[in-house]
């Protein structure tokens, strides 16, 4: 397997300032959801809507694995987390959708940060062990549990008669606005993260990623920010899992099987760790390959099969995933036009 | 002023620093010996990342061993390695930036960092990638790190291994010029005895993990012992 270590890094974007690096992200998702609003069907406006909201909590596995090369497989399970919390508060207290998704995404953390602690000191085939018998832990309890529908008590289970369904945000109640309201919180995640990146939580984690002797000797606390990735990766996937809840107003525990968090790292490492638009492009790509099998009724298993693929093209001939190669051929062409401009 | 007093580290049935007592009190001070002597376990130890079985080390007067390895750099321990250790995706400011975010606070940081990037010269290549710079520029960042902050004791193993003459005299005037203008002590290990010669006005020879010698540079060059150890080697 290529190790992130080793990967060959975009070498350019020096000049570029900070601002102007995370500027990029609302620009490019308002035109792609714009594209989308316009022309996409209620089937496909939906399947966009949780490409869109799975592809924040890629963001933080690419800040694990491309940041710091720790392998999380219990990315899914931390959707999971979020997403039954946002259920739980929602339907317990009806606040606005805004305070049960907060609360999705600060428990997600937690939860992360609980997971990643035991394997602070882990690495490599270890970690990913670890994180992967933890999804495996989840999978167990989400089916035995299902997820909040109304009901009363702790697990808020309505069994049958009376489900509830947990209602979007007022000002976005009908699939367009969801769908754009969803991308502005993908927005907001994506520019966190790129900020994480790019500042001083970026620099720790790029001496991390040389050596923990060489970020300690730079004054570094090494713990605090490996931890520090972990809770805003289970941050992430926490936001992501409120805005697939707000999506269709109920979870399914049985789409939370371990499986899909090693789908979700295959395709993070697809669509590229080491550029923001690498989890979009996964997201899409998580959804839109299921969604386009069903449409010409193909059975959705097929999927592994192509995601299998795709990680083994990935891993064997581009490590920086699509968006790796985009962010190649844009310097190549930014270099270009320079280059005659100068002229 | 180091003072090591006693000093055993002991690797399994290995001793790399075999109950090492020696004072050094140069402004540069130089740390030779042949390969696998203990001159880089020296400054591991110093740094925080060997603990000694036996031994005590004070610097300025503080006991060093107390401390933890990130105590030590916030109170001006600053080392390069002996591979350099520059990021190759991060920009010449984005590795001093890397350092200053540690060691100072806010409204120092971008300060230190620019004239660190003076004092090498690297201004003209400060927004160049760390992957992208050659071997002389990579030693130089590396060096710019350790004079980010207020350095108190700097630690460099082997700073101009792989250079040209030239370009080892240039690094060699620069690390002349850290204790009067930081006003950090400087210990620097090198295989390159006219280097150190040249820069170091006191040296231990390090044999073994014991000292051979330790005195004025150019009496320890002299002396039969060491080069006795360094036969074929200058
Ligand atoms: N972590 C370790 N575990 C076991 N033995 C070690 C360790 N680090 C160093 N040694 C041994 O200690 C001895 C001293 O090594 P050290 O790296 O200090 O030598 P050095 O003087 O820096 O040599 P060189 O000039 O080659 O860099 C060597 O025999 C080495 O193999
Ligand atoms: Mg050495």
């Amino acid at each position: 397997m290529v190790s992130p270590m080793t990967a060959s890094f975009p070498a350019t974007a020096a000049a570029r300032t900070l601002s102007g690096q995370i500027l990029a992200i609302p620009m490019t998702v308002a035109i792609f959801s714009g594209a989308i609003a316009l022309f996409a069907n209620s089937f496909w406006l939906s399947a966009a809507t949780s490409a869109i909201a799975l592809s924040l909590s890629v963001a933080g596995l690419a800040i694990l694995y491309g940041q710091l090369g720790l392998v999380s497989l219990c990315q899914f399970a931390l959707v999971g987390v979020g997403g039954w919390v946002t259920l739980r508060v929602g339907h317990a207290f009806h606040p606005p959708f805004e305070v049960s998704l907060l609360a999705g995404g600060i428990v997600a953390a937690v939860v992360g940060l609980a997971f990643g602690l035991p394997a602070l000191r882990l690495r490599g085939l270890y970690l990913a062990l670890v994180t992967l018998m933890l999804a495996g832990a989840f999978q167990i309890i989400i089916s035995a549990w299902g997820f909040p529908d109304g009901g009363s008590g702790f697990l808020g289970r309505a069994d049958g008669a009376g489900r509830a369904m947990l209602s979007r945000p007022s000002i976005a109640g009908e699939a367009i606005p969801y769908f754009l309201y969803v991308n502005v919180f993908a927005a907001l995640g994506l520019m966190i993260a790129q900020w994480h990146k790019l500042a001083r939580p970026g620099r720790a984690w790029a001496l991390i990623r040389k050596g923990e002797t060489v970020a300690i000797s730079a004054g570094v606390p090494v713990l605090v920010y490996k931890a520090w990735a972990f809770a805003l990766s289970g941050f992430l996937a926490g936001i992501a899992g409120a805005l697939l809840a707000g999506n269709v107003g109920q979870l399914d525990g049985r789409a939370f099987t371990s499986f899909e968090s090693l789908n979700l790292f295959a395709l993070a490492v697809v669509g590229g760790v080491y550029n923001w638009y690498g989890a979009l492009i996964a997201g899409l790509l998580l959804r839109a390959i299921p969604a386009l099998l069903t449409d010409l009724g193909i059975d959705g298993y097929v999927t592994i099969g192509i995601f299998g693929l795709a990680l083994f093209q990935a891993l064997a001939t581009a490590p920086s995933g699509v968006a790796g190669q985009i962010s190649g051929l844009l310097n190549r062409l930014r270099a270009h036009l320079g280059k005659s401009g100068a002229e | 002023m180091i003072a090591i007093e006693n000093l055993i580290v002991q690797f399994g049935g290995v001793r790399p620093i075999d109950c090492l007592t020696a004072q050094l009190s140069a402004p540069v001070s130089g740390l030779i010996g042949p390969n696998g002597a203990g001159k880089t376990t020296l400054l591991n130890v110093l740094s925080g990342f060997v603990r000694p079985i036996e031994g005590k080390v004070a610097v300025k007067g503080q006991a060093l061993l107390d401390l933890s390895p990130l105590q030590r750099v916030r109170a001006g321990l600053r080392r390069s390695f002996q591979t350099e250790q520059v990021v190759e995706d991060l920009t010449v400011v984005g590795n001093l930036k890397a350092i200053a975010d540690h060691v100072l606070p806010n409204n120092e940081r971008a300060e230190s960092v620019s004239a660190a990037l003076d004092f090498v010269r690297l201004r003209a290549v400060a927004a160049t990638m760390g992957s992208s710079l050659n071997l002389f520029q990579r030693r130089l960042v590396e060096l710019g790190k350790c004079v980010v902050g207020t350095p108190k004791l700097i630690l460099l193993d082997e700073p101009a291994a792989g250079l040209s003459n030239e370009e080892s005299g240039v690094l060699r005037e620069l690390i002349l010029r850290i204790p009067g203008e930081y006003g950090a002590q400087v210990l620097v290990i090198d295989h390159d005895v006219d280097l150190i010669r040249a820069m170091c006005t006191e040296t231990l020879v390090l044999d073994y993990g014991r000292m051979l010698a330790l005195g004025p540079t150019d009496e320890v060059l002299a002396s039969p012992d060491v080069r006795r150890a360094y036969l074929g080697e200058f």
